[in-house]
């Protein structure tokens, strides 16, 4: 029963971790909270479904034609309602993300009606490891996760633009001072970010089930992971997902699984009073 | 906003209803109780410039109570009511001592967890609340000095009489020392508290009175709907108050009352933006954000200046 609970729980985590990554690293760039983060998960979801079926081609190669187009429409979101208010208070970035949310919700419904859909990636049949049980299915989901997250990785830390990214995150001041060009360094980071989005929605829709409201949980968790792993901090994404993921499930299956969602809450809220920099999170400058 | 014009629209507000039909008188009710919370929404905002997406708590816990006291212990409805908008000032205190001292992003994302949890409760604890069928069958209050409650439009009366005297407590609250202490919070925390006003304390009363006011719109859900449930209190009914205050103009009394019209009396009117109606809610958000500040209350004021009878008093900065 423990091993099993590990690999859902490491499962579930890592679709966490997936969901935090793209959201911490706009808040690292741009300081931003993106409410709309959840509709573009949603969004990459039900536009991978739709590809497979209209053009009768196969997950995987939906997939990145999906990527492009949500990190298209993040970047749209960027410029259209974020650029204009990030400077300014905290409260008009939400309040303008919020609209968008709400705005992206509706296409979603529109577009594909309230029902929800299976997006399906073509592989049956059940792994036993031992006492666990694990779908095909779950397993390629992870696999996928891991390549995105090591492509992520390797965009950061190798490539010019990663760089840049990172030096705009701890320091948007020092990056202009040296040259960079922060905007479109925020640009890109809203580009991996919907990409990240897309694909974690894409996943999820694989896992369960894709729908325009299954945007709202993925938001409010990856706010917890982040705020647990430390906003901004990649690492801590990761780290911070895969955490959550196994107390989300140990709680579920040990002690309420009514009240899990209760006790993830209030673990953010614990971490948000005693350290509100998170695991990784850099201590708080003003 | 002027005496005058405010006692004209109250005015029609009175006697309107005896003409209209019961949906309307209805509808009308349904604005004005969204008015009252989004009333409660409008102080927190215009005043001390924190959005709080965990509204909908102080709303839930309030109605819960004070239902939960009728149906389950036979309580009348004004014994239940003192004691459930206790409770809500009480929470609120507690959260908001906790809370406050958290920077921008972080009350909020606090706040947002906080109104999850009481969500996720009373969605889970069927022994008490019946799980996410909610309470059923809420009775209207009872008679009181004579004054009976049963017909929508004495019920209609109550929500009325209730935004009114709110309206009036805060508008006396704001010109008085509080008040101004309160805008000097929201204006510059530093220099308020370089100043001596006790930050902490202040931000803690607001929230307060803000729960106070969000509670009695609580109060007054149940005998309406006659029914809660806990999804409908989620964040997004949070977020549709911070909408209606923005929209309508924050900072100001009439803004949140003004935008409780425009998010949910225009739209029923308007049939075909019924199902649109979180789409032109989050258009209206980005556009009033990016372009009018001030709301559309802000927006028409200089319009509004130039009409002899309508000309409003100049608002402090008028900014958020």
């Amino acid at each position: 029963m423990f091993l099993q609970q590990l690999a859902n729980g490491l499962v579930l985590g890592s679709i966490y971790a997936l969901c935090a990554l793209g959201f911490t690293l706009i808040y690292g760039v741009a300081r931003v909270i993106n409410f709309a983060y959840g509709e573009l998960f949603m969004l990459g979801a039900l536009i991978t479904l739709s590809l497979m079926t209209f053009l009768q081609i196969n997950f995987f190669v939906a997939l990145p034609i999906s990527m492009v187009v949500i990190a298209a429409l993040s970047v749209l979101i960027y410029v259209a309602t974020v650029r204009p208010v990030m400077q300014g208070p905290h409260v008009q970035a939400l309040l303008t993300t919020t609209g968008v949310l709400y705005v992206l919700r509706e296409v979603g419904i529109f577009f594909w009606g309230t029902a929800p859909r299976e997006i399906v990636m073509g592989f049956k049949g059940v792994a036993e490891i031992g006492d666990v049980i694990i779908t095909y299915q779950r397993l390629i989901a992870v696999a996928t996760m891991v390549v995105l997250v090591v492509v992520l990785y390797l965009i950061l830390y190798r490539l010019r633009i990663g760089k840049a990214l990172r030096a705009v995150a701890q320091n948007r001041a020092g990056a202009e001072a040296i040259g960079l060009n922060v905007d479109r360094t925020v640009v890109f980071a809203f580009v991996v970010s919907g990409a990240m989005a897309c694909a974690a929605g894409a996943l999820v829709g694989v896992l369960y089930a894709a729908e325009p409201s299954m945007g709202g949980v993925p938001l409010l968790k990856a706010f917890v992971v982040v705020i647990f792993g430390g906003l901004g901090s990649l690492p801590g994404a990761i780290v911070g997902g895969l955490v959550i993921g196994l107390i989300e499930t140990f709680t579920g299956g040990y002690i309420s699984y009514a009240f899990k969602d209760v006790f993830t809450f209030l673990i953010m809220i614990a971490v948000l009073l005693f350290r509100p920099s998170g695991l990784f999170g850099a201590r708080a400058t003003t | 906003m002027r005496l005058a014009t405010a006692v004209v629209l109250v005015a029609l507000a009175t006697v309107a209803p005896s003409f209209l039909g019961d949906y309307q008188i209805y509808l009308l009710s349904l604005t004005v109780l969204w008015a009252i919370l989004a009333l409660s929404m409008g102080i927190l905002l215009g005043y001390i410039g924190e959005i709080n997406f965990g509204q909908a708590a102080f709303v839930a816990i309030s109605a819960y109570v004070s239902t939960l006291l009728r149906q389950d212990l036979g309580w009348s409805f004004w014994a239940a009511a003192p004691v459930a908008l206790g409770v809500v000032v009480i929470c609120a205190a507690l959260v908001g001592m906790i809370t406050m001292r958290l920077r921008g992003p972080f009350f909020v994302l606090v706040m947002l967890a906080f109104g999850e949890i009481v969500r996720l409760v009373l969605a889970n604890w069927q022994d008490m609340t019946n799980g996410p069928l909610g309470l059923r069958n809420i009775e209207p209050p009872e008679p009181l000095f004579g004054l009976t409650f049963d017909s929508k439009l004495s019920f209609y009366y109550l929500l009325l009489t209730t935004l009114v005297v709110c309206s009036m407590a805060i508008a006396r609250l704001v010109r008085a020392r509080t008040g101004r202490l309160f805008i000097a919070v929201r204006e510059d925390e530093l220099l308020a508290e370089f100043v001596g006003i006790p930050l902490m304390r202040h931000k803690v009363i607001a929230l307060c009175i803000s729960a106070f006011v969000a509670g009695l719109g609580g109060l007054l859900m149940g005998p309406f709907l006659t029914v809660l449930a806990p999804n409908q209190f989620s964040v997004f009914a949070s977020v549709d108050m911070v909408v209606m205050v923005v929209v309508g103009g924050v900072a100001t009394i009439a803004g949140p009352i003004l935008g409780a019209v425009f998010l949910i009396y225009v739209p029923e009117l308007l049939s075909f933006a019924r199902e649109l109606r979180p789409a032109i809610m989050g258009v209206m958000l980005i556009l009033v954000t990016l372009f009018l500040p001030g709301g559309v209350l802000g927006w028409m004021e200089p319009v509004l200046a130039r009409l002899p009878l309508l000309r409003h008093a100049a608002k402090s900065g008028g900014k958020q």
